[in-house]
C-alpha cells in the first residue's frame, strides 16, 4: 500500500480509537447531556437586562484590559522577535529569544493573571498584566517568523546600500510585514476581550467575576446577559477589524 | 576615492570559484577585471551562474576559492558601510520595499552615510532628500515620488530601483537581469538614461542580461557566462559587433 494512502488511514483508526477513549461513542451518556444542554437553554431564556449597568462596568474595564494588555504586549514582542529574527543575529542570540518567547506562551493566560494576582494583588492590573504577557508570547513568535520571510532580494538590495540593522528592521520589516503586522494585532485583540472575560475568576478583574457570581448562584437569566454583552462587544471588534483592514490593508493586496 | 585605492581597475575577480552548501560549482574559476567608467554586460542562458557572480562581485556571497577586489580593496575586508560606498547592487526583483513610496525607497540609498534616532522616524536630512528627487527626476519619474511602490508599473519600478542605487554613490553599480522584463522601448529609454546618469556620476555599470539587443545598447564589453565559466573568446567588445550570441 502506497504511503499517501496508508497515511490518511492510519490517522482516521487513531482519531476513531482517540473519540472512544474520550467518550464520544457513549450514546446514553451523550444523549443525557443534550438534555441537559436543553434544561440550561431554557433557563438562560429571557436574559435579564437588569444587570446592564453593573455588567457594562465590567465590560468597559476587560476592554480597557485587553487593549492595554495588547499594546503592552506589542510594544515587548517587537524587540523579542527582532532578535529572534536569525537574518539579523547569530543563532545563539536568537535560540535565547525563541526559547524566551516559547517559555511565555507555554504558560497559559489564566496562569499569568495569577502569577499577576500574586504579584500586585487582585483587579485590573494584574489582568492587564497577564493579557500582556501572553500576548509577548505569541506575537514575538509570529512577528519573527514574519520577518524571517522577508524576501531576501529586498535584504540584499537594502543591505547593500549599507543600512545598519536597526535601519533594515525600520525600513524594511516594519513596512513589509505592515499587514500582517496589524492583521496579528488585531487577531490578538479580538482574542484577548474574549479570553480577559474569564480572568474575573482568578480575581483579576472584569466581566469575570460578575460571571463567576451567576454561575455560582445558578442565576443563569443573569449569565446570558453577560454572555450576550461579550457577543455584542467581539462583534463590533469584528467589524472594527474589518473595516481597519480594509481602510488600511485592501489597497495593498491589490498589486 | 579610496586610500589605499588602485585607480586603474574598478573590479577584479581572480580564480574565483563557487558553490551552494558544498554542492557543484556554480562558477569555475572566473577571473575578470573590469575598467572604471566602463559599462560591462554578462551574458549568458539562465541558470549558468549570471546572478551568482554578480552576488559574489558585490560582496554578498563569499567565494570558496579566490578573491574579488574593488578599486584594489579586498571586498570581504570592508565593513559594509565602506563597502557600500564602493558597491551598488539591484537585485533581479529590483528588492524595492512596496509599501514604501517611490521617494522613501531613494531615500534609503542613502542609509549607509546616516546614522542617529532621526533617520528612524522616518526623518532624512533636507540635502538627501533634494538628491533623492534630484534622482527620481533623472529617471522621469520625479512626479511618482509619492506614490506607493505597489502602484508602479514595472518600468517604474526599474528607475526607482536605480535612483536608490544612484542615491547611495558607490562607484561601481551591478544590476541582475535589468530591463529584462521590459518592452525594448521602455527598456532602451531606461537604459539610455542610466548611462547618461553613469557618465555624469563616473560609475562603473556591470549589468547581466539576456537579450542582445539591450546589450548592444548599454554595454561597452560583454562577458559570456556558460556552465558558470567565462565563454573563451567572448571577452570584449566583439560580440557585440559581430551580432546575436548563439543560445542566449
Amino acid at each position: 500500500m502506497r504511503s499517501t494512502t496508508l497515511l490518511p488511514l492510519a490517522m482516521s483508526i487513531f482519531l476513531l480509537a482517540v473519540l472512544a477513549h474520550l467518550g464520544f461513542f457513549d450514546w446514553q451518556r451523550l444523549a443525557r447531556g443534550w438534555r441537559n444542554l436543553g434544561i440550561l437553554g431554557s433557563e438562560m431564556i429571557p436574559p435579564d437586562m437588569a444587570i446592564l449597568p453593573t455588567a457594562g462596568a465590567a465590560l468597559w474595564e476587560t476592554v480597557e484590559m485587553s487593549f492595554a494588555g495588547t499594546l503592552l504586549g506589542l510594544l515587548a514582542s517587537l524587540p523579542l522577535s527582532i532578535f529572534g529574527t536569525r537574518r539579523l543575529f547569530s543563532s545563539w542570540i536568537t535560540g535565547v529569544a525563541r526559547f524566551a518567547a516559547a517559555g511565555i506562551r507555554t504558560i497559559p493566560v489564566l496562569l499569568w493573571a495569577i502569577i499577576f494576582v500574586i504579584l500586585f494583588g487582585l483587579g485590573p492590573l494584574a489582568g492587564t498584566f497577564g493579557i500582556a504577557a501572553y500576548t509577548v508570547g505569541y506575537l514575538a513568535k509570529i512577528y519573527a517568523d514574519l520577518f524571517e520571510g522577508t524576501d531576501p532580494e529586498i535584504l540584499e538590495a537594502v543591505g547593500s546600500t549599507g543600512a545598519s540593522r536597526l535601519q533594515i528592521v525600520r525600513f524594511v520589516f516594519l513596512p513589509e510585514g505592515a499587514n500582517a503586522i496589524l492583521t496579528q494585532l488585531l487577531f490578538m485583540l479580538e482574542y484577548n476581550i474574549r479570553a480577559s472575560s474569564i480572568l474575573g475568576f482568578v480575581g483579576a478583574g472584569g466581566l469575570g467575576f460578575v460571571m463567576q457570581v451567576y454561575l455560582q448562584t445558578l442565576d443563569y437569566r443573569r449569565l446570558a446577559s453577560v454572555l450576550l454583552l461579550i457577543l455584542v462587544i467581539v462583534l463590533f471588534m469584528d467589524g472594527m477589524s474589518a473595516w481597519i483592514r480594509k481602510r488600511y490593508l485592501l489597497s495593498a493586496q491589490v498589486s | 576615492m579610496t586610500p589605499n585605492g588602485n585607480e586603474t581597475v574598478a573590479v577584479q575577480a581572480d580564480q574565483v570559484w563557487f558553490s551552494y552548501r558544498n554542492h557543484d560549482w556554480v562558477l569555475k574559476n572566473i577571473s575578470l577585471s573590469i575598467p572604471p567608467g566602463k559599462h560591462t554586460v554578462i551574458m549568458g542562458p539562465s541558470g549558468m551562474g549570471k546572478t551568482t557572480l554578480l552576488r559574489v562581485l558585490a560582496g554578498i556571497a563569499r567565494p570558496g576559492k579566490g578573491h574579488v577586489t574593488v578599486f584594489g580593496q579586498s571586498i570581504h575586508a570592508l565593513d559594509p558601510r565602506e563597502l557600500s560606498s564602493l558597491v551598488g547592487y539591484i537585485p533581479q526583483q529590483l528588492g524595492l520595499v512596496r509599501n514604501l513610496t517611490a521617494l522613501e525607497n531613494v531615500l534609503m540609498g542613502a542609509l549607509g552615510r546616516l546614522f542617529g534616532g532621526k533617520t528612524l522616524l522616518g526623518l532624512f536630512p533636507r540635502q538627501e532628500a533634494e538628491k533623492a528627487q534630484e534622482a527620481l527626476d533623472m529617471m522621469g519619474i520625479a512626479h511618482k515620488a509619492a506614490e506607493p511602490v505597489f502602484c508602479l508599473s514595472g518600468g517604474e519600478r526599474q528607475r526607482v530601483a536605480i535612483a536608490r542605487t544612484l542615491l547611495q554613490q558607490p562607484r561601481v553599480v551591478l544590476a541582475d537581469e535589468f530591463a529584462s522584463d521590459l518592452d525594448l522601448a521602455l527598456a532602451s529609454e531606461i537604459l539610455g538614461r542610466i548611462r547618461r546618469a553613469a557618465e555624469r556620476e563616473n560609475i562603473t555599470f556591470i549589468m547581466s542580461m539576456h537579450r542582445i539587443g539591450l546589450a548592444r545598447l548599454f554595454g561597452d564589453d560583454v562577458l559570456a557566462l556558460r556552465n558558470g565559466a567565462i565563454v573563451p573568446g567572448f571577452i570584449g567588445n566583439e560580440i557585440l559587433e559581430t551580432g546575436p550570441m548563439e543560445a542566449t
